[in-house]
């Protein structure tokens, strides 16, 4: 079964979410506090978190940037802050994504989650080049000569979009439909944000990127073979 | 000249030095023209009566003359009158010479021996007529001022001092001694030309004087308008300097205070209306964990409304779809608590503004039913990129089209886009029951609706023009009403085409072209 840690304090919020996701087939781990989170995350390791932003104790920026430094695990914001700050902020801490509340309907949230948990790109295998970067997907590793290169599930699927089809120029709506499994959203912050964050890990330089190339006025593409 | 009148209408130190240094002219010129009139007369008056005094003892001497030549010939008689006539016009009490001159009195003299006679260097058509006209009547000595003029040519101002004189065998005569006036004329005018040069820096210096004192009291009134104006600016921490214990200080603690007092205030209406909207925001937020909570129960419930009575399937209907209307309220609240607060902010991507109404409108068409009009586009460009918050506008889009739709009695909506190098424009048209007058300038106003007594078909929650209009001017955009009644409504959205940059033109007018102004004819 597949865990899914889920970080509100909102006690009636939890337990539907609880509900929901248990009827669409999920285990589900319930904590209300944000500086109780990382002791549960670290018992039971859960596949995904469901991460709450204002939380007593430590908020869940704070939980997220915590999470993030020992592990990859894709991690999910809700968040009730429509503000640009706020979302880009949790972005920046390692969130890979995040859901606005009050949420559509119970399948968006669904959707979201099983996008974050699939293994996007399961038709891509064995290695793939981008500039000096070598992307090994069915070990899911990315090596820069012999040195490894830690990513986030999403920073990879984003870099393997990229990197499997060289010479496309992806527009924004493009890759977030592609990875991040989005359809008619416009949100582009989400894949700025993710890009700078690929960039300041696999980059020589972020500022004058080599990797992940910048088209002006379109969008992204992979770097040119070095 | 111009220059010179709004110099004199803008600068109260112009105006001061300027009538200042006029007074002080027509002073000094009247002081100093009474002061040269006393100082003439005086000096006239001395020389008048030592020449009189001298005449009369010359006349006396003449009259002597005569007699003691009353033996002699007449050629003698002459002789001894010339020598008198050099004698006296060589002898002065200073080195100035005296003219002296012998004519004939009309019809007193004998024709026949003529004594006129005279130093011969002046001309004897000087002597003033009048002059000698009171000599004939009077014995006494009589004067007066005239020029002389000068067989070289020359004149000058000179005193004319004459008396009758009787010559025996010659008939009446009279005899005349010209004083000039030079040395007088001389001092006068050097007293004339210093009381002149006095005069010119004395103003000079009244004028120096005035400015340097109006500066004293202009300087600080300017300070004190700089200041003001920046305060008025916005910049409410500026203050008067207080230097002095004078009246500027004064008017400097008296600004002072009521900036202060003006500044506290509106710190005080800030910090309250921070709180207000603060308010609205937080309670926006915190309805929307109950809300989210309240939309997955009712999903849930929903979703098993095949196994319910009708009555409360319909329930679960009416609950979801009432759900969704409440998130749309709340949506807009904190939209327009962003608006209020002044922290929404734009964020400007290239997008194509064709594509953007067509998704909009295709939205619309998922959602409508079947009785939802057609919504035409019209453009000429297949493609129009520009600068924008992509969200922004597409909430614009969605606003205007909604309304349009709500309003279009079933008539199809036409949407036109038209393009400059520099803005954008679209208009959504509806041929609808239209706006009066007294509705168009309402038509943004919040809660406000058109006609409260229309059923509400699609929901609008009532800001969304309002939330269309503060959206556009975020753009540096304008929003554009126009309707008559039963005539449909037109409007008209300008954006620039790069996002920050000012519009300079509407390149779709506000009426709409297929709108004929009616003609009556009486």
């Amino acid at each position: 079964m597949t865990l899914i840690m889920v970080v509100d304090d909102d006690q009636d919020l939890a337990e539907m979410l609880g509900i929901v996701l248990t009827s669409s087939g999920f285990d589900v781990d319930m904590v209300s506090r944000g500086d109780e989170a990382l002791e549960v995350f670290r018992n039971n390791p859960p596949d995904l978190v469901l991460l709450d932003v204002m939380l007593p104790g430590i908020d869940g920026i704070e939980v997220c940037r915590l999470i993030r430094k020992e592990s990859m695990v894709p991690i999910v914001m809700l968040s009730a802050k429509g503000e640009t700050q706020d979302i880009v902020r949790g972005l920046e801490a390692g969130a890979d994504d995040y859901i606005q509340k009050p949420f559509r309907d119970k399948a968006e949230l669904v959707a979201r989650i099983r996008t974050r948990l699939r293994r996007t790109n399961s038709d891509v295998t064995g290695l793939l080049t981008i500039g000096d970067i070598t992307i090994d997907v069915t070990a899911h590793e990315v090596r820069r000569g012999t040195t490894l290169i830690q990513l986030t599930r999403l920073e990879f699927d984003l870099l393997v979009a990229l990197a499997k089809d060289p010479g496309r120029v992806f527009t924004r709506d493009a890759l977030l439909s592609e990875v991040w499994g989005y359809r008619q959203t416009t949100d582009t912050r989400l894949v700025n944000v993710h890009v700078q964050r690929l960039r300041s890990k696999v980059e020589h330089d972020p500022d004058r990127p080599e990797i992940v190339m910048t088209v002006r006025g379109v969008g992204y593409k992979a770097g040119g073979s070095a | 000249m111009n220059r010179v009148r709004r110099s004199l209408q803008h600068s109260l130190a112009t105006r001061v030095i300027l009538s200042t240094v006029v007074l002080s002219i027509g002073v000094i010129s009247l002081t100093g023209s009474a002061l040269y009139s006393r100082l003439a007369d005086g000096i006239l008056a001395t020389s008048l009566n030592s020449s009189l005094a001298e005449s009369r003892y010359t006349f006396f001497n003449a009259e002597y003359q005569v007699l003691a030549s009353q033996a002699l010939s007449v050629d003698d008689r002459k002789r001894a009158l010339a020598e008198f006539v050099v004698n006296t016009s060589t002898q002065g009490i200073n080195e100035e010479r005296r003219e002296v001159i012998f004519i004939k009195s009309p019809n007193g003299a004998n024709t026949t021996n003529s004594y006129e006679m005279s130093t011969n260097i002046i001309k004897n058509s000087s002597i003033p007529a009048s002059l000698r006209a009171n000599v004939q009547k009077s014995p006494k000595v009589q004067h007066a001022y005239a020029v002389a003029r000068y067989n070289n040519g020359l004149r000058v101002d000179s005193l004319f001092v004459g008396q009758r004189i009787n010559i025996p065998t010659g008939g009446r005569y009279e005899i005349y001694i010209v004083f000039s006036l030079k040395s007088q004329t001389a001092t006068l005018d050097l007293i004339k030309n210093s009381l002149l040069l006095t005069g010119i820096a004395l103003n000079l210096l009244i004028g120096l004087i005035t400015w340097l004192v109006v500066r004293q009291v202009v300087r600080p009134v300017r300070e004190a308008a700089r200041i003001a104006k920046q305060f008025s600016e916005g910049d409410f921490a500026q203050r008067m300097k207080v230097v002095s214990t004078d009246e500027m200080a004064t008017l400097a603690h008296s600004y002072n205070d009521m900036a202060q007092s003006i500044e506290q205030q509106i710190t005080r209406l800030e910090h309250l209306s921070r709180v207000q909207q603060r308010f609205v925001s937080d309670v926006t937020h915190e309805l929307r964990t109950p809300l989210t909570t309240l939309r997955m129960a009712s999903e849930v419930i929903h979703n098993q409304r095949g196994t319910f009575d009708p009555l409360v399937a319909r329930s679960s209907e009416l609950l979801v779809a009432q759900l969704d209307r409440f998130e749309g309220l709340l949506e807009d609240l904190l939209e327009v608590s962003r608006f209020d607060a002044e922290v929404a902010v734009l964020e400007p991507v290239e997008l194509d503004v064709i594509s953007l109404i067509k998704r909009c409108a295709a939205e619309f068409d998922v959602a409508g039913n079947l009785a939802t009009p057609e919504i035409v586009i019209r453009s000429e460009a297949t493609s129009v990129v520009i600068n924008a918050d992509i969200r922004r506008v597409e909430r614009i889009m969605r606003n205007l089209l909604s309304n349009a739709l709500d309003h279009s009695d079933g008539k199809p909506i036409i949407v036109t886009v038209s393009a400059t190098d520099s803005e954008v424009a679209i208009g959504v048209r509806d041929h609808g029951p239209g706006l009066d007058e007294s509705a168009l300038i309402r038509v943004f106003d919040r809660f406000w609706r058109a006609d409260p007594s229309r059923a509400r078909v699609r929901g609008g929650t009532g800001l969304g023009l309002s939330i269309a209009l503060e959206d556009a001017r975020l753009h540096n955009g304008e929003l554009d009403a126009w309707g008559r009644p039963n005539q449909g409504a037109h409007f008209v959205l300008t954006l620039p085409r790069k996002a920050g940059e000012m519009i300079n033109s509407r390149p779709i007018k506000v009426t709409p072209i297929d709108f004929h102004q009616e003609v009556f004819y009486q």
